[in-house]
């Protein structure tokens, strides 16, 4: 039977993500924790389900081990289809050939078989790297209003920050007429999300020649694009106005957490028709102490809390114990602050064990990170911006 | 590992000293400990004993715990080699769909029993918390050479109430069981659950309704140790027990749960309970929040003060508000500057400004589901 599809997902989460130190040195990025009881896989996952989205490739390439049981049946998303759902797609061999994914182009080039299998219309891409709620459907309807070859999501940026980006330059129509990659004078501030979405057939045939350039990177920013503006392609740019943020640095990750204590959070994650869906631990109810103190924080069930918490996330089975400090910080699943240590400006990763009296992180400074699993002496002291753990 | 067990949870119980708490849901459907219905530990004991096989029998007000169990698929029951059959009432010629006990239960299901390859059966009751391995019971009951055995406690906090089942043993077998005394004579409390060979129960069950009885306990189980035909073998209960046949007892069997080393008893990590998910934020505290001695599921939000309590998922805690030895359901609301202690407060029920709800403590009040006050 032929399956058909109106838009098939394809979720580019092989990256290592490396400005991420020790917390990606286990794990992808995508499987990185983040406001408690998310990873970051979960906010492109449940936007799939929440914009009627029921088949998503995952590609993953670099330590896939953990996000492939997380992922698993997909059911948590909603994703475990029979006419669909979730699939992990890691590179693998092709008779003679086979290889890694060589580039974001090149990962989807690899998996064109599996897209043809649903006969879809069109293919969303996206990526692994950031925390925002985005309806693609509406995305969608706007590729298919315009009847673009290629729709790609741009956000407004800082202009003093827009020579960071790839800028998409465009008319009045919003017809994209130039593309610029981090350009030294800036003509607009309109930047690419990485988020596109592509009419199949436009997709197959320029993945297929770039595929046979073999001077190209086979990147969609540095390739696709360029060459499908060159050919005159239809290519319209779709603003989005919500949070949007990236977590690719220590710093970012610990600011996009912080953001969810703002008195008024930037983004909502407490929506009911736009719920963020993640695999949950199974945990009780967290408990607050009669000797603890919570203040100004974010804590997920099965932590228990005997000491002080003040301006932090915490997330599932973090434990506290009495007279341990944390403060300003972001703690990973499963993690244990023992007695009297203090924890300020700092991400613990999932299991990491602070010892007794340890001091990590400070007060003013960079962000301090403990990696997973862990193990800090009792009274060890970690300076702002230092990194332990293997 | 493999187990030759099939389960039966009875959910029939009638308590009406439960009051507005068990109007519109059955016992088993009580939500218990901020996130749990009190069945979730009755299933997460037979689902770590390796029972993979259970049918749930529903009497009345069942919808909540319909929507709770689903597929089952939260409890890993429902694969094609393991599952939760929901046994709903039916009316045939012979009943009418309205169960007099267990054993008319248990008579008019029997066709699950039938029909289950297993070569023991266990049986619970859902309006109690206890932690036990069945696989241990089972062990006891074959060495036994046990025809049946019941699950005791020596608990002394399960003696409050009236209507208790008590037993007298010699060794690990009942010798005599006393129903209901003013003052009971035997230290052993029945817990409501029981082993035998799924067989033999059938037999049992089908000549003891020959016979016009309709309860379980109090008539096949009574007569049968009077006549001591068959052995009636009894496995001790490890660790605490939680009858939950009241308001008070439903309040103290939750707010137990605030001492650390109950909570680490029931809560292990090789030894989860699982129940229905509901996708929640984590808790948010804000403001002037000041918590202390609660416990608190996800999808809450304090900005307010609160002492000694259980807070649901989704409740809301607004600035200036008092929340004292209470427990507090979904989605409740406690608006500004109201107070609350020694209260339950059912699901998705508001206070408004300034309310203040007191009760003694010896008396909790409990505040019926969707009220605005």
């Amino acid at each position: 039977m032929q399956q058909h599809k109106t838009c098939v997902a394809m979720l580019l989460a092989g990256g290592q993500g490396s400005r991420l130190g020790i917390l990606t040195r286990h794990v992808a990025k995508p499987a990185v924790p983040y406001g408690g009881k998310y990873r970051i896989i979960d906010f492109p996952l449940s936007n799939c389900t929440n914009s009627g989205i029921d088949t998503v490739g995952v590609l993953t390439q670099y330590k896939p081990m953990e996000l492939n049981s997380y992922i698993g049946s997909g059911a948590p998303w909603d994703l475990d289809k029979s006419d669909g759902g979730v699939f992990v797609l890691p590179p693998y061999s092709k008779g003679e050939e086979g290889e890694w994914y060589k580039g974001t182009a090149n990962a989807i080039y690899q998996n064109l078989a599996f897209i043809e299998q649903f006969n879809p219309k069109y293919v969303l891409i996206l990526s692994g790297d950031h925390i925002y709620k985005c309806d693609y459907a509406e995305m969608l309807a706007y590729h298919i209003k315009k009847e673009a070859a290629l729709t790609v999501a741009v956000r407004p940026v800082p202009w003093e920050d827009a020579s960071r980006f790839g800028l998409m330059n465009t008319d009045s129509e919003g017809r994209i007429t130039e593309f610029e990659e981090k350009p030294k004078h800036p003509k607009s501030n309109n930047a690419s999300m990485g988020v596109y979405v592509f009419t199949w057939d436009k997709l197959r045939q320029y993945l297929s020649e770039d595929e046979r350039d073999p001077k190209s990177q086979n990147d969609f920013g540095k390739n696709i694009i360029p060459t499908m503006l060159a050919k005159g392609e239809h290519l319209v740019a779709w603003s989005f106005g919500g949070y949007w943020k990236d977590v690719g640095t220590i710093e970012s990750l610990w600011d996009a957490n912080m953001d969810l204590l703002l008195d008024s959070p930037p983004i909502n994650l407490h929506d009911r028709k736009w719920r963020i869906y993640a695999r949950n631990v199974g945990e009780p109810p967290h408990f607050a102490s009669p000797g603890g103190v919570i203040k100004n924080s974010l804590v997920t069930e099965g932590c228990e809390i005997y000491g002080k918490v003040v301006h932090s996330v915490l997330s599932a089975d973090v434990k506290v114990a009495p007279e341990a400090q944390v403060i300003d910080a972001v703690i990973m699943p499963h993690a244990q602050i023992g007695r009297g240590a203090i924890v300020r400006r700092a991400i613990v990763a999932e299991g990491a064990v602070i010892g007794e009296n340890a001091r990590i992180g400070e007060e003013e400074g960079d962000i301090a990170v403990v990696g997973s699993k862990t193990v800090v002496a009792p009274g060890h002291v970690l300076k702002a911006g230092e990194q332990l753990g293997d | 590992m493999k187990q030759d067990i099939v389960g039966m949870i009875y959910t029939g119980e009638r308590v009406d000293e439960l009051q507005e708490l068990t109007r519109y849901r059955a016992t088993a459907a009580l939500p218990m400990l901020g996130r749990y219905r009190l069945i979730d530990f009755t299933l997460a004991n037979m689902i770590h004993s390796g029972v993979k096989n259970i049918g749930i029998i529903m009497q009345k007000n069942y919808h909540s715990l319909m929507d709770h169990l689903g597929s089952g698929r939260e409890w890993n029951l429902h694969g094609k080699r393991s599952g939760l059959t929901i046994l709903p009432p039916y009316m045939s010629r012979e009943n009418v769909g309205v169960y007099e006990g267990l054993l008319d239960a248990l008579h008019t299901n029997s066709n699950f029993m039938r029909r289950s390859t297993e070569r023991n059966i266990v049986v619970s009751d859902s309006n109690v918390l206890y932690q036990v391995d069945f696989r241990d019971m089972m062990a006891q009951h074959l060495e036994n050479k046990a025809d049946l055995t019941l699950l005791y406690t020596k608990d002394r906090n399960v003696r409050r109430n009236a209507r208790g089942r008590y037993l007298e043993l010699s060794g690990d077998l009942v010798t005599k069981i006393e129903l209901d005394p003013t003052i009971p004579h035997f230290e052993n409390t029945y817990v409501g659950a029981f082993i035998a060979r799924r067989e033999l129960l059938i037999d049992m069950i089908d000549r003891a309704v020959a016979s016009g009885q309709h309860h379980f306990s109090r008539e096949m189980i009574a007569q049968m140790v009077q006549e001591r035909i068959y052995r009636i073998g009894a496995f001790e209960c490890p660790g605490r027990v939680w009858m939950v046949d009241s308001v008070e007892s439903y309040y103290q069997a939750n707010m137990d749960f605030l001492n650390d080393d109950l909570r680490a008893q029931v809560f292990r990590d090789d030894k989860p309970i699982w129940t229905k998910l509901r996708d929640e934020m984590p808790a948010r505290y804000a403001g002037d929040s000041l918590v202390t001695n609660t416990l608190v599921a996800d999808g809450c939000l304090i900005e307010g003060t609160v002492e000694n309590s259980i807070l649901f998922r989704g409740v809301v805690v607004r600035p200036g508000a008092v929340i004292r030895n209470s427990i507090i359901m979904q989605d409740a609301v406690i608006s500004r500057n109201a107070e609350v202690e020694n209260c339950i407060l059912d699901k998705q029920t508001t206070l408004r400004d300034n309310v203040r709800l007191i009760a003694p403590r010896s008396y909790p009040l409990v505040v019926a589901k969707n009220l605005t006050i």
